[in-house]
């Protein structure tokens, strides 16, 4: 039997216990430590793949249709264009591309959304739906596509450690990297995540990419490696500020130092004037 | 007694743990989730009080007539000193005018302020920092927060802001009312929910600027919307504006480069082999 002051003293505890978990709606300590400022650790141009080469390195299984739509793009980039990679037009890189680390990123978890925020402004912030909800309906697509996630406790210490993450509902054009590798048409791209810290460098985050795609003969997976800075300087990468491409209709140009419209490729003609009036060219 | 001291004991190390696991206890902060837009009707103009362009601001006599020749320009089909239409974020304080929705994640050292078009984000430091040195100005400037228990509910209620070291160039609104080319503005806000609507947020701005000839305050009132749904605002997508040089110029509906202004010239061609048009 319990004495008055033992039942007194379990009251307060549950009344204490109550409060206390009643006023934490959203507990941090069940997260992993993302904070901080993450960028890729590995060098050389952004590609899907960073444990190979490049170009032709990447060995993407692409279809003999988008082979051939990329063999048109590396060649149209060697003669001075873009290719397929529209990214010099400050348009988003989307998804999977924006998982690049070329410029930093952050995470962001609040109770039902975890949000991936880019320092490169044109890329779309992620919204990664952590809450059970389903996929939605009638939403618009975009770059970033919609991006459903689960925390998972994969190791059983009390703690979510790895993130998965599907998304879809993406839109076009978007490539595989800034070789112009081109994502199908019909942007029915899957991509899913396991973000996760790595085991022995807590400063190090890994993202087990898998995306499936129509320019695929098969699920292309490959593994981001992301370093962490903890002493953060944010900056702004505002990409149409000092972006000296200039496209009118299907070209593209180049506007020089000194202000001038200049071609962007060799023996490229000049645009056509027809709508401004003759005597003033 | 044993058992008393035992079970407060007992008591004691659960709270402990609970408090220890609660890094971020959310109920201290408002309930400021979910998407913020403008009322619907109200115009793009700094001050929503008032009625656009002339005797909004309480500008300098020569930031007048930078303004006067502005609204000139733009009357010939320029754009004056607005500088967003090669999308040029607003900045402070226009990007507080959320044309497109905004959204606010509360959290213990930072408070972001997600605004969609352009990807606009502001970064409120409420973790008591101090202005940092040899940070490279931005059109969002960098900001120091406060939260206030003004109510003295236990609770905050009111996020004070300053914000500092903003590059240019910026106006206030389309209008181009203009910012002072020397950068030095300083934005101060109190930002914070309606009291008798929890679904209207208040956003108190102050502006000091040397274009001015005193501070300017306004009051940015948004709407909320708990159920949101995102888009993606991207500015570069489908802008018909080129700029050459300093010329502004427009892009036709069938793709050819067009005049802006009425006896516009066309851009200098210099660069081209002329024998090839």
């Amino acid at each position: 039997m319990l004495s008055q002051s033992t039942f007194g003293a379990i009251t307060l505890l549950a009344a204490l216990t109550t409060t206390v978990a009643g006023a934490q709606a959203f507990d941090d300590a069940k997260y992993p430590d993302w904070s901080g400022q993450w960028r890729r650790i590995e060098g050389g141009p952004p590609r899907y793949d960073m444990s190979k080469p490049p170009g032709h390195g990447q060995q993407a299984p692409l279809t003999p249709e988008y082979r051939a739509l990329h063999e048109q793009s590396l060649k149209d980039q060697a003669a001075g264009g873009q290719g397929f990679d529209t990214t010099y037009m400050c348009i988003p890189m989307g998804m999977p591309r924006q998982m690049s680390g070329v410029f930093p990123f952050e995470f962001i978890f609040a109770p039902k959304i975890t949000y991936i925020l880019f320092e490169m402004m044109i890329q779309q912030p992620r919204r990664i739906y952590t809450d059970g909800r389903d996929w939605p309906k009638n939403e618009e697509p975009t770059f970033a596509g919609d991006s459903i996630g689960k925390w998972i406790d994969a190791d059983g210490d009390g703690r979510y450690d790895v993130l998965e993450v599907e998304t879809r509902n993406l839109r076009g054009p978007r490539v595989w990297d800034q070789s112009g590798m081109p994502m199908h048409a019909d942007n029915e791209a899957v991509i899913t995540e396991r973000i996760y810290l790595d085991k022995a460098n807590p400063d190090i985050l890994h993202d087990e990419m898998t995306t499936t795609d129509h320019s695929l003969t098969r699920p292309w997976t490959a593994t981001r490696n992301f370093k962490r800075e903890r002493k953060v300087i944010w900056t702004e990468n505002n990409c149409t500020e000092g972006n000296n491409h200039v496209v009118i209709g299907k070209e593209n140009y180049f506007r020089s130092g000194d202000g001038y419209l200049m071609p962007a490729r060799k023996n490229q003609a000049p645009p056509d004037l027809r709508y401004f009036k003759q005597s003033q060219k | 007694m044993r058992n008393s001291i035992g079970s407060f004991a007992l008591a004691a190390a659960m709270i402990a743990a609970a408090v220890g696991a609660q890094a971020f206890d959310q109920t201290k902060y408002p309930d400021w989730s979910g998407q913020w837009r403008r009322p619907s009707g109200v115009g793009n103009q700094w001050d929503t009080s008032r009625p656009p362009r002339q005797g909004q601001a309480p500008l300098t006599p020569e930031y007048q007539a930078i303004y006067e020749a502005n609204l000139k320009d733009q009357a010939a089909g320029g754009q004056g000193t607005d500088p967003t239409y090669i999308c040029i974020p607003d900045g402070m304080p226009r990007a507080m005018n959320v044309i497109f929705p905004m959204e606010i994640i509360i959290q213990p050292i930072v408070t972001h302020v997600m605004i969609e078009y352009l990807s606009m984000l502001r970064r409120i430091y409420t973790d008591g920092r101090d202005w940092p040195e040899n940070v490279e100005p931005s059109f969002m400037g960098y900001s120091i927060g406060k939260w206030l228990d003004e109510g003295g509910r236990g609770r905050y209620d009111v996020l004070q802001v300053e914000t500092r070291n903003l590059k240019g160039p910026r106006s206030f609104d389309a209008s181009g009312i203009p910012l002072h080319a020397d950068n030095q503005t300083v934005v101060k806000e109190r930002i914070y929910v309606d009291k008798a609507d929890p679904n209207i947020l208040h956003d108190e701005v102050t502006t000091i600027d040397n274009a001015l000839t005193r501070p300017w305050t306004v009051t940015k009132n948004y709407h909320r919307e708990r159920n949101p749904v995102w888009v993606e605002a991207i500015c570069a997508e489908g802008n018909q504006h080129v700029r050459i040089g300093n010329e502004n110029y427009m892009l036709s509906a069938d793709g050819y480069l067009m005049p802006a202004k009425k006896g516009q010239a066309p851009p200098d061609l210099r660069y081209f082999d002329r024998t090839r048009k």
